[in-house]
């Protein structure tokens, strides 16, 4: 009798082990919810979406996957701690990524902004120089027009710039490009079309 | 003995009863909704690598939060005891993701097709619309604010044309709303403008035919002065002989009203008097009788009328000169020839040579199909 209720016990003690002897790795899930915040605030979505959404879908799969194992009978995290574990260096690598990524448009958008306003500067200095009395013909107004647009966008560019917006610049600045350097050959051609030195 | 057999006896039957509970306990288990949560994410996934959050923003939307629903409602049933959980909330939910995010993708890949087409074919038309404007207005004095409104449509349409190629055709579609109504609206007003001026063709057409018919009966020069094709045309025997380009006042379309006010007379003249390079700073010049009387009557009757300040002067002084080819209309309301095309049209000229100015030599329609097509 003795031996049958400490078989019993056994058996009891036995099964809530077996039940309880998962627990969720919730220092792990905080680990890689903050790295892919920091991936994000490393502006991963913008540099590197492509890599970032992956992140975010992997992330999406270990969430399921822990309530599957929650749901169980038998729980089992192994699985989802080395899941954990490669995300979370997944994060850092996308977060490095974005910001090796970010550099470089950086320096894109530095060496537009420098490369543009060199062009536009000459601009500034041509637009004087133009034949005397020519201030109201219809090209030099179009021109003139053309040149305060640029201005205007190469502004633009600049405050997206010195917000960290290094995308939205490089991309305004791609556009201002074209016409500064267009806007700077007409000129050239009118004033040598009417022999003037610049 | 006996007792051996009774322990092994007692634990086959304890081990037994424990796979017995297992197995009872894990059947009555209610299984995690792991299959349907599985595909609503792998849908969703997909869906968002068709842009779907961008090209169906409201399906897309819409999935999320039904897939975010699911998963608070499986954390939810989890937190319960273990055999009083029901997936049947989540399930749901899952299957409803599932189908939004299955639409979201179709309907994001069918926007994103429509969207590329029309922007491809509305750029295509703002190109068209940004060249009329080009070869009708690039030497046709416009007001700043239109130049202005131009040029920034013309810049919208530069940036829409790079998200266009970079397949960000939202961004595409956005720039070119913006630029098709400042490029629109410029060459309507612009075009209203220009065929306003060209109003005045009627009478233009008669003083041509009528300097043409002078040429003809005098068996002498004449001289046509086509201000919007900036051209010189000069007859002989009522036919044309030379064409030379016309540089002009800075605002030169429309008939000059007042001194200094930049415009080109339009109207039938004469050579008054012959400039050789000692007499004019201007190489060469022949000097028209405007104002002639027909100018002074309407003057005074724009004086008359209070069109005009009393205090405005009429203009004078309008020559045909040297120094052009400059590539620009920069003259106070004269026209100017490269002092070459000055020696010749001042070689076989002489005083009393009818000098005609007109708006142009062709009627709108003309004009219109000359530059547009």
């Amino acid at each position: 009798m003795k031996n049958k209720v400490l078989l019993g016990l056994v058996a009891i003690v036995m099964v809530a082990v077996l039940v309880s002897c998962g627990k969720v790795p919730q220092t792990e899930i905080d680990a890689t919810n903050a790295a892919i915040a920091a991936a994000q605030a490393a502006e991963a979505n913008v540099y590197v979406p492509g890599e970032f959404t992956a992140l975010q879908d992997k992330m999406n799969a270990i969430n399921a996957a822990v309530e599957e194992q929650k749901g169980k009978m038998f729980k089992k995290y192994t699985t989802v701690k080395e899941d954990l574990a490669s995300t979370l260096a997944l994060a850092n690598q996308v977060a490095a990524n974005a910001g090796v990524k970010k550099d470089e448009v950086k320096k894109q958008a530095e060496t537009a902004l420098n490369d543009i306003k060199t062009v536009i500067a000459e601009n500034v200095k041509l637009i004087p120089k133009l034949p005397r009395g020519k201030e109201g013909a219809a090209v030099i107004e179009a021109m003139k027009a053309d040149v305060a647009t640029v201005d205007a966008t190469v502004a633009e560019a600049q405050s997206l710039f010195d917000k960290g917006s290094f995308m939205d610049a490089l991309n305004k600045i791609n556009a201002a490009k074209t016409k500064a350097g267009e806007l700077n050959t007409e000129m050239k051609e009118v004033l040598t079309k009417a022999r003037i030195k610049f | 003995m006996q007792n051996i057999w009774d322990y092994i006896l007692n634990i086959t039957a304890g081990t037994a009863f424990i796979i017995l509970i297992i197995y009872f306990l894990i059947r009555l288990t209610p299984s995690p909704p792991v299959g349907e949560m599985e595909a609503a994410r792998k849908t969703l996934s997909v869906a968002g690598k068709e842009k779907a959050d961008i090209y169906s923003k409201k399906l897309y939307s819409e999935a999320k939060v039904l897939y975010d629903s699911a998963m608070i409602n499986w954390r939810s049933e989890n937190k319960k005891f273990i055999f009083s959980r029901n997936y049947d909330k989540v399930v749901k939910y899952a299957e409803k993701s599932l189908k939004k995010a299955s639409e979201a993708s179709d309907s994001s890949k069918s926007n994103t097709i429509n969207l590329k087409t029309k922007a491809k074919l509305k750029i295509e038309t703002l190109i068209d619309i940004d060249n009329d404007i080009k070869s009708l207005f690039t030497h046709y004095p416009l007001p700043a604010e239109t130049r202005n409104r131009i040029s920034k449509g013309e810049f919208l349409l530069r940036e829409a044309e790079i998200a266009y190629k970079k397949g960000e055709y939202m961004l595409a579609d956005r720039k070119i709303t913006d630029s098709e109504y400042l490029l629109t609206s410029s060459y309507e007003t612009a075009y209203s403008n220009l065929r306003s001026y060209f109003r005045s063709y009627p009478e233009w057409k008669r003083w041509i035919e009528k300097t043409i018919a002078e040429s003809r009966d005098s068996t002498g020069y004449s001289i046509i002065v086509d201000k919007f094709s900036h051209k010189v045309f000069v007859y002989l025997n009522g036919t044309r002989k030379y064409v030379y380009s016309a540089e002009l006042g800075k605002n030169w379309p429309g008939d000059k009203r007042i001194k200094g006010d930049k415009v080109t007379p339009e109207g039938m003249y004469k050579i008054t008097k012959k400039f050789k390079s000692d007499s004019t700073k201007y190489y060469k010049a022949l000097l028209l009788n405007y104002p002639n009387d027909e100018d002074t009557a309407k003057f005074m009757s724009d004086i008359a009328r209070g069109r005009l300040p009393k205090s405005a002067r009429i203009g004078d002084m309008i020559e045909i000169h040297g120094n052009g080819g400059k590539g620009a209309d920069w003259t106070e309301g004269c026209i100017a020839l490269t002092d070459r095309e000055m020696d010749s049209i001042f070689r076989i000229v002489k005083v009393g040579t009818p000098v005609t100015i007109v708006g142009s030599m062709y009627d709108f329609k003309h004009i219109i199909n000359q530059y547009l097509f």
